[in-house]
C-alpha cells in the first residue's frame, strides 16, 4: 500500500526560495522594522507608570500615552493604505520610517520643554509613522518573493515583532525604571530640586526613543538609496478595489460583526493588562520601581511561549472552544487580581498573558471564516479594532483613580468576558456558509 | 556599499555603540573611595533593615566603602559603643548612628569625633543634640500634627463627640513627647482637656498596647478616637477592640510609621484610618551623601534635617492633605 501511495504522489517540487535575491537586504531591513515597532509599542507600556511618577499625575492622565499611541495607529490605517495604493510600498515604508523617526526626535524638544502634552504629540507622530510602516511592510514582505513562500516569509518577519516587544520592555526595565528619582526623595525636595529631577528623569525617557529614531533613520537611508519595486505591486490596485456591497455583506454577517467587537475587546484587554502590570506591582504589592518592569517582561515572555503552545493546541481543539476556555481563564485571573492584593494577585496579572496569547489570531481566523471575496476588506475592519487599545486603558485608568489598581482589573476582566461571549456565540450558532479558518495577517 | 557588507557593518556599529555605552556607564563614578560606617539599633526591625539596605545602595553609587554594625536590641548601648570604636580604628572617616541610648552613647561619639570622625545621627536624636554634627530624622511633631488634624476633621465629618484615648511611648522620651504634642496641636486640644478620656504608656509594644487598650475600654467603653505612638501599638489596639466586641469602623484609629505591614493590612482596608508615613531610606541616603561630601572636603552637615513625612489614608478628608494607600504601599518599608 505504502509503495503504491508513494508511486501515486507527484515528484517533490523544488522548495520555493524565501525571497528574491535582489530583496535579501531589504527583507532583512524590514525585519528590523518589525522589531522596531514591537519595541516602541511595548516601551509605551512602561511609559505610563514612568510619566505618572515624573509628572505626578492621575492614572487616567498617564493612560493618555496609550490613547495617543493606539489612536494614531487607528487614525493612520486608512491613509497608510491610500499611500501604498497611490505611491507603492517603498514610498509607504519610507513615509512610515520618516514619520516615526521624526516622532522619536520630537522627544528632544519634549524633554527640554518638560510638558506632558508635547510627549503625547511625539508619541502620536511616532505611532502614526509606525502605523504606516506596518501597513506597508506586511504586503511589501509578501511581494518580496515567490507566492509559494509568502506565508513563511511573513511569519518569519512577524516573529521579530515579539522579539522587539521584549526588547522594548527590557529597555524600560534596564534604562529607565531603575534610574527614576525615588518618590520618597521627592517628598523632601524643594521646587527647584523637583524640576531638576523631572528634567533628569525625562532625559532617561529620551534615551531609548532617540535610539529607536536612530535605528529607523539608518533603515530609512538604507532603503531610500536602494532601487526596489516589486512585481506584485501592479496587481495590487485591481485587488484593492473594494468589491461593491462588501460592507453590507460583512455587516449582515454576525460572526464577522461580533468578531470585530471581540477583537476590539481583545486588543483592549491586552493593552490594559500590559499597561497596568507595572502599576499593579508597585501600587498593590509594593514592588520597587526598579524591579517592577521585570513582571511585564515575564508577561511578554509567557505570551511568546504560550503562542507556540496554543498553535499546537489549536491543532487538537476547535479554535472557538479553546478561545472560550482561555478567555474564561483570563476572567478568572482578573478576579484573582482584583481580590488577592498580594504577590498572588500579581502572578495572576502576569498569567493573563497566557490567555491573551491565542486571541488575536484565533478571533481573526474565526471572524473571517467563509467570507470568500470579502476576506481582505473584512481583515481591514479587524485590524482597526486596535482602537480598543486606545480607549479601554483610559477607562481602566479612571476606574483605578476611583477604586484602586486591583479593582480596576474589572475592566480587562469585562473585555475578556466579551471575548468569551463571542467564542460561546460561535460555538452555539451555525454559520450560513462553510469555509476554512483564515490565518492571521498581522499582529 | 554592497548589500553583502551591510549587515556586518550594522552589527559592528551596534556593538561599538554598546561598548561605548557600557564604558561610559562604568566610568560614572571616578571619586576616591572613602570608608564610612553605619550603626543601627538592631537587625530585625524592618525600619533599620531599610536604613542599612539604602545606605549600602547609596555607598555603591558614591564610591564609599561602608562598614555596618547593629546592636542586639533596641536598648543595646554597649554594642554600639564597641562598633564606634571598631569603625574608628578601621579608618572610617564618617559614621551614621541610630542611637539606642541617646545619652549613654554620647561619650563614645565624642571620642570618635576627637579622632577626626564626622558623626551624624539618624532617626533618633542624641542628648544633647550637639553631640553629633547633624540629625537626619522625621519631624515627629509634624507626624503627630498630621494625624491630629486628620482625626479632628474625620470626627467632624462623622459628627461624633470626641472621646480620645492616647497610647503613648514612655515618659521622658523625646520622640514620644513630640508626636504626642503634635497630635494635640493638630486636634486643637491640650493635655487635660475633657476630650481626652484616657491615656497609657504602651512602650510601642503590641502586647502592652492590647492590655492598655483593654483597660481603657473597661474604664470608658465610649472611646471613639485612638491616638497610637506607632503601628505595633495600633495593632494591639485593634486586637483589644475586637476582643471587646467593638467594630473598628466605629473608632477613628490613627498612628505613625508607614510600615508595609500596616499600610497593606490595616490602612488599605481602613482598620487604621490614617498613618503618618516616615522614610528611613531618606535618612540613610541623605545622611550618607552629606557625610561623604563632608569627608571629601565639602560642607559639613549641621542641625536638624527633615527626612519627610506624609499622611496616608484610604479615606481622605477635606482640608487635610494626604496621599492614598497606593502611595503608601509604594513607599512603605518592610515586606
Amino acid at each position: 500500500m505504502e509503495a503504491a501511495a508513494s508511486a501515486a504522489q507527484p515528484e517533490p517540487r523544488a522548495k520555493p526560495r524565501l525571497v528574491y535575491p535582489k530583496f535579501a537586504i531589504p527583507f532583512v531591513l524590514l525585519i528590523l522594522c518589525f522589531a522596531a515597532w514591537g519595541a516602541a509599542a511595548n516601551l509605551t507600556d512602561v511609559l505610563v507608570g514612568v510619566f505618572r511618577t515624573i509628572f505626578d499625575m492621575s492614572n487616567v492622565q498617564a493612560a493618555l500615552v496609550q490613547f495617543a499611541y493606539y489612536g494614531a495607529y487607528f487614525s493612520l490605517a486608512i491613509p497608510a493604505a491610500l499611500i501604498n495604493r497611490r505611491f507603492g510600498y517603498k514610498v509607504g515604508v519610507l513615509t512610515g520610517l520618516g514619520l516615526a523617526s521624526v516622532g522619536g526626535l520630537l522627544f528632544i524638544p519634549a524633554s527640554e520643554i518638560l510638558v506632558y502634552e508635547v510627549f503625547l504629540i511625539a508619541l502620536f507622530v511616532l505611532a502614526a509613522g509606525l502605523s504606516i510602516l506596518e501597513t506597508s511592510a506586511n504586503p511589501f514582505v509578501i511581494a518580496m518573493g515567490p507566492e509559494g513562500s509568502a506565508t513563511q516569509r511573513l511569519n518569519l518577519a512577524q516573529a521579530f515583532n515579539p522579539v522587539g516587544a521584549n526588547i522594548g520592555v527590557l529597555l524600560g526595565a534596564v534604562l529607565i525604571l531603575p534610574q527614576i528619582t525615588p518618590e520618597t526623595s521627592k517628598v523632601i525636595m524643594s521646587a527647584a530640586e523637583l524640576e531638576q529631577s523631572q528634567e533628569e528623569d525625562l532625559g532617561l525617557v529620551l534615551g531609548p526613543y532617540l535610539g529607536i529614531a536612530f535605528v529607523l533613520i539608518l533603515i530609512w537611508l538604507l532603503i531610500a538609496f536602494r532601487k526596489m519595486s516589486t512585481p506584485a505591486e501592479a496587481s495590487q490596485e485591481e485587488e484593492g478595489e473594494a468589491r461593491s456591497g462588501a460592507l453590507g455583506r460583512l455587516w449582515a454577517n454576525r460572526h464577522y460583526r461580533y468578531g470585530v467587537a471581540a477583537q476590539f475587546f481583545n486588543v483592549a484587554a491586552q493593552v490594559c493588562v500590559w499597561t497596568f502590570t507595572i502599576l499593579y506591582a508597585q501600587d498593590i504589592v509594593g514592588v520597587p520601581a526598579e524591579d517592577s518592569g521585570w513582571y511585564l517582561q515575564a508577561s511578554l515572555i509567557l505570551f511568546l511561549i504560550a503562542r507556540f503552545v496554543m498553535t499546537w493546541l489549536l491543532g487538537i481543539f476547535r479554535p472557538s472552544r479553546l478561545l472560550l476556555i482561555m478567555a474564561s481563564l483570563g476572567v478568572g485571573l482578573c478576579l484573582v487580581a482584583m481580590f488577592s492584593l498580594s504577590i498572588v494577585g500579581l502572578i495572576a496579572v502576569v498569567c493573563i498573558s497566557l490567555s491573551l496569547s491565542l486571541m488575536f489570531p484565533t478571533i481573526y481566523g474565526v471572524a473571517l471564516q467563509g467570507l470568500g471575496e470579502d476576506t481582505k476588506f473584512g481583515a481591514a475592519g479587524l485590524v482597526m479594532a486596535i482602537l480598543g487599545g486606545a480607549i479601554m486603558p483610559l477607562i481602566q485608568g479612571k476606574v483605578m483613580d476611583e477604586v484602586g489598581a486591583a479593582l480596576a482589573f474589572a475592566v480587562p476582566g469585562f473585555c475578556l468576558a466579551m471575548v468569551a461571549a463571542y467564542a460561546l456565540f460561535d460555538l452555539r450558532t451555525r454559520r450560513g456558509g462553510g469555509g476554512e479558518l483564515v490565518a492571521e495577517g498581522a499582529h | 556599499m554592497t548589500g553583502r557588507h551591510v549587515l556586518p557593518r550594522l552589527v559592528a556599529l551596534g556593538g561599538a555603540a554598546a561598548v561605548l555605552t557600557l564604558g561610559v556607564s562604568a566610568c560614572g563614578g571616578g571619586e576616591d573611595e572613602i570608608t564610612l560606617g553605619l550603626i543601627t539599633k538592631q537587625e530585625e526591625n524592618p525600619f533599620f533593615v531599610k536604613i542599612r539596605e539604602t545606605a549600602e545602595d547609596s555607598a555603591d553609587d558614591t564610591d564609599v566603602k561602608l562598614l555596618t554594625a547593629a546592636g542586639k536590641s533596641d536598648v543595646d548601648n554597649a554594642s554600639q559603643v564597641a562598633a564606634l570604636e571598631d569603625m574608628t580604628r578601621e579608618g572610617a572617616k564618617g559614621i551614621m548612628i541610630v542611637p539606642a541610648n541617646s545619652r549613654a552613647i554620647v561619650p563614645a561619639i565624642e571620642k570618635a569625633r576627637e579622632a577626626g570622625v564626622i558623626v551624624v545621627a539618624l532617626d533618633t536624636p542624641t542628648q544633647p543634640p550637639s553631640a553629633v554634627e547633624a540629625l537626619y530624622a522625621t519631624n515627629n511633631r509634624r507626624a503627630g500634627n498630621l494625624i491630629g488634624r486628620y482625626a479632628k476633621a474625620k470626627a467632624e465629618e462623622d459628627a461624633i463627640e470626641p472621646r480620645i484615648a492616647m497610647l503613648d511611648l514612655a515618659p521622658g522620651i523625646s520622640i514620644g513627647d513630640l508626636r504626642h504634642d503634635g497630635f494635640l496641636a493638630g486636634f486643637g486640644i491640650e493635655d487635660g482637656d475633657p476630650e481626652i478620656v484616657g491615656s497609657a504608656y504602651a512602650e510601642g509594644n503590641e502586647d502592652k498596647a492590647r492590655e492598655a487598650m483593654a483597660r481603657l475600654l473597661d474604664e470608658d467603653p465610649g472611646i471613639n478616637i485612638v491616638y497610637t505612638i506607632n503601628e505595633p501599638t495600633a495593632f494591639g489596639v485593634l486586637d483589644a477592640l475586637e476582643n471587646a466586641g467593638r467594630d473598628d469602623d466605629d473608632v477613628i484609629l490613627v498612628s505613625i510609621d508607614g510600615s508595609c505591614d500596616a499600610v497593606k493590612d490595616a490602612v488599605r482596608p481602613g482598620k487604621i484610618d490614617a498613618t503618618s508615613q516616615q522614610y528611613p531610606e531618606n535618612m540613610a541616603r541623605e545622611g550618607l551623601e552629606a557625610v561623604a561630601e563632608a569627608v571629601r572636603g565639602g560642607p559639613s552637615p549641621s542641625g536638624f534635617r527633615d527626612t519627610g513625612v506624609e499622611l496616608i489614608t484610604s479615606d481622605p478628608v477635606d482640608g487635610v492633605e494626604s496621599e492614598d494607600e497606593a502611595f503608601g504601599v509604594r513607599n512603605c518599608w518592610g515586606d
